[in-house]
């Protein structure tokens, strides 16, 4: 659950808005702009490379998520020639990250990007840095009142909508368009898990009459998977498919199945797990992960922030796109969601 | 020349290690980072006001590890304190805010050590049960919330505000480690707690209530772990069930080095100040270094280890 620990601290995500549409939206409800739209083109190249930019990564966390964001801010960074003076990590601590965020500030980078843990706890965190016209790209998250594009060049996050959205087509299309489904949802109030969520629900409802959702279930602890699966499956035994609301609590899913001998009710999830992704290539009960281009998300952040110092609009909320990876595209999309090459028990089944 | 030499032998080494270790770290750093912002004042104050809130908790754990217990709980204490004090203000005034966080320590620190004392459990069991309990209870006494702390009379005073110039985190730590060191060094009860911790048979025996000292040490954890959790409400202008939560470890590496026995009848409240300046000092370092976040932890570890190893190896002595 890579993204997700990094997404679930930030609390009351940006789009405070909590309404569903057929879109993700941002917070004042603004439309989400493509992060491909999002690029500091060849003839700016020169324009940033003479004006000696740096840049500091002030992270929530560690992970495989998080190094992909960093690779893909890095790089992006590297063609501009902007030096990354300072990188850290927060351990989802607010008091850590107003330190990092006061420590990096003694090398005077002119962009930060970071993952604001929590709209308040980092409203006061961010505000030197604000005060100083540091331009601040945040993924996911915002802190409180900030105010575009006065204050902060944009957020970048994933196409939510559309993740929840092709979970349901995935499943969908191994299921044969029919049968009956069982949703296990994240219960807690994190915009993130709550966006893909109902959007799975949504696109199923709207887009597959012969398929019905006939099993409910609220998940906060992922320990708890495995018999909130099992009293599900006693009730439902012909379940075709069963939505889970992140790759964790779907490897208690994948346990109940196999402990119960059940090789037909077909398993979809969210963001990147070896042993989900294992079970998909070996032709198990998973039919498909959806993921994010966390990569693409990286380069985005580094993209928008130097297009606020050049003092170009900059798009307040981006998005980087969903990524469904199959059986048979696992290896190509692990690259391409966390440019790291897929783990060798992927590569060899 | 031999007079020196003897007197240098006979320096108490096990003090000194925590003022050679600070002043190599802080010399290190100095030279390899002059040009990348360390030495300036804004940044050597960012690391003092980093470290104030963990320097106060370390106050408290230097008075329970001398009289023989530990408190593993305060970082949770920290958390319902800072939460105490945030939800009281959001209806109530200032005082009510001061006395809710503060209380809330005073009182969970209360419970540790009446547990301790009267009922004779181990403080490491009782406080590593107290931990989870009031970690738990943090968590649902906003429904994992955040709470934004307003008035702006308790930020200036516990967070951002400045007396004469000086930051408040800057004087409530000096205040915290003089008064803490006057009654460590300079009262009955100070010498009661290395006493009872040096040992508790020939405490009792000499008519010392090692009951009440220990009752009084797990108390004091609580009180600076409640003052801790005031001041980190009033940096970060809220409170959130995770403050304080990876204190822990930091907290204690830093009174350790600083010379404070973990077996009790030994310990400095200097050296815990200095223990909690070098880990502060060691965290900005490596960030201004540039260093990746896992080669920053490796690091950090690896100095650590060295100066506690350095420490207990002249605890021992």
């Amino acid at each position: 659950m890579t993204y997700l620990t990094s997404t679930l601290a930030a609390s009351a995500l940006i789009a405070l808005s909590t309404s569903l549409s057929a879109e993700t939206i941002g917070p004042g409800g603004e439309s989400a702009t493509p992060s491909s739209s999002v690029v500091v083109s060849d003839d700016q190249v020169a324009a940033v490379q003479a004006a000696g930019y740096s840049a500091a990564l002030l992270w929530h966390d560690q992970s495989d998520f998080v190094n992909a964001v960093t690779a893909g801010a890095s790089d992006e960074f590297a063609r501009l020639g902007i030096e990354v003076v300072a990188v850290t990590s927060a351990g989802f601590d607010a008091a850590k990250q107003r330190s990092d965020i006061e420590t990096a500030m003694a090398k005077s980078p002119n962009i930060i990007l970071s993952l604001p843990l929590d709209p308040v706890t980092s409203a006061a965190a961010f505000e030197e840095a604000k005060e100083a016209g540091v331009a601040l790209s945040f993924l996911s998250n915002l802190p409180a009142d900030y105010q575009h594009p006065d204050d902060y060049a944009a957020i970048v996050t994933d196409d939510l909508f559309q993740m929840g959205k092709q979970a349901a087509d995935a499943l969908a299309a191994a299921m044969g368009n029919e049968g009956t489904v069982g949703w296990i949802y994240h219960d807690a109030a994190y915009y993130v898990t709550n966006q893909r969520d109902k959007a799975f629900k949504t696109t199923i409802e709207s887009d597959y009459p012969n398929i019905s959702i006939v099993a409910e279930q609220g998940i906060s602890d992922p320990a708890r998977a495995e018999e909130i699966a099992n009293a599900m499956l006693l009730k439902n035994p012909d379940l075709g498919g069963v939505y889970v609301t992140w790759a964790g609590p779907a490897e208690g899913v994948l346990a109940a199945l196999r402990a119960n001998g059940n090789s037909s009710t077909k398993i979809v999830t969210l963001d990147l797990s070896e042993p989900i992704a294992l079970d998909m290539v070996r032709g198990g009960n998973v039919a498909a992960i959806v993921a994010d281009e966390a990569y693409e998300l990286g380069r985005a952040m580094a993209a928008s922030a130097v297009l606020d110092l050049l003092g170009e609009d900059v798009p307040p909320f981006i998005v980087a796109p969903a990524l469904a990876v199959t059986a048979d595209t696992v290896v190509e999309g692990w690259k391409k969601s966390l440019n790291i090459d897929a783990p060798a028990s992927l590569s060899s089944n | 020349m031999e007079q020196a030499l003897t007197k240098l032998r006979n320096m108490d080494l096990q003090r000194s290690v925590i003022y050679f270790g600070f002043l190599a770290i802080f010399l290190f750093f100095a030279f390899t980072l002059h040009d990348d912002g360390f030495l300036t004042s804004r940044n050597l104050t960012n690391i003092v006001l980093q470290t104030a809130p963990a320097t106060i908790m370390a106050i408290g754990l230097v008075f329970a590890l001398s009289a023989g217990e530990i408190d593993l709980s305060f970082g949770s204490i920290v958390a319902v304190s800072a939460l105490s004090a945030a939800v009281a203000m959001q209806s109530g005034p200032m005082i009510l805010g001061v006395a809710a966080g503060l209380g809330a320590g005073i009182l969970i620190g209360a419970f540790n050590g009446l547990l301790v004392a009267y009922l004779r459990l181990p403080s490491f069991l009782v406080t590593l049960a107290t931990m989870g309990l009031f970690a738990g209870i943090a968590r649902s006494m906003t429904d994992l919330r955040s709470i934004p702390v307003i008035n702006e009379t308790f930020t200036g005073i516990f967070g951002s505000g400045r007396l004469f110039g000086v930051p408040s985190l800057v004087i409530w730590t000096i205040v915290a480690v003089i008064v803490g060191h006057i009654i460590y060094r300079n009262t009955r009860f100070g010498a009661h707690v290395l006493a009872v911790g040096d040992s508790a048979r020939a405490a009792q025996v000499s008519g010392i209530k090692v009951p009440r000292v220990r009752l009084m040490v797990l108390t004091l954890c609580g009180a600076t772990a409640g003052l801790a959790g005031l001041l980190y409400a009033g940096r970060i202008q809220a409170a959130k069930y995770t403050m304080g939560e990876s204190d822990l470890m930091t907290v204690i590496a830093a009174v350790i080095v600083g010379g404070t026995a973990l077996n009790g009848g030994k310990g400095s409240i200097i050296g815990a100040l200095l223990g909690s300046l070098m880990m502060g000092m060691l965290n900005n370092g490596l960030i201004l270094m540039g260093l990746q976040v896992s080669d920053q932890m490796i690091v950090r570890g690896l100095i650590i280890l060295l100066a506690v190893a350095i420490s207990l190896r002249e605890i021992r002595r």
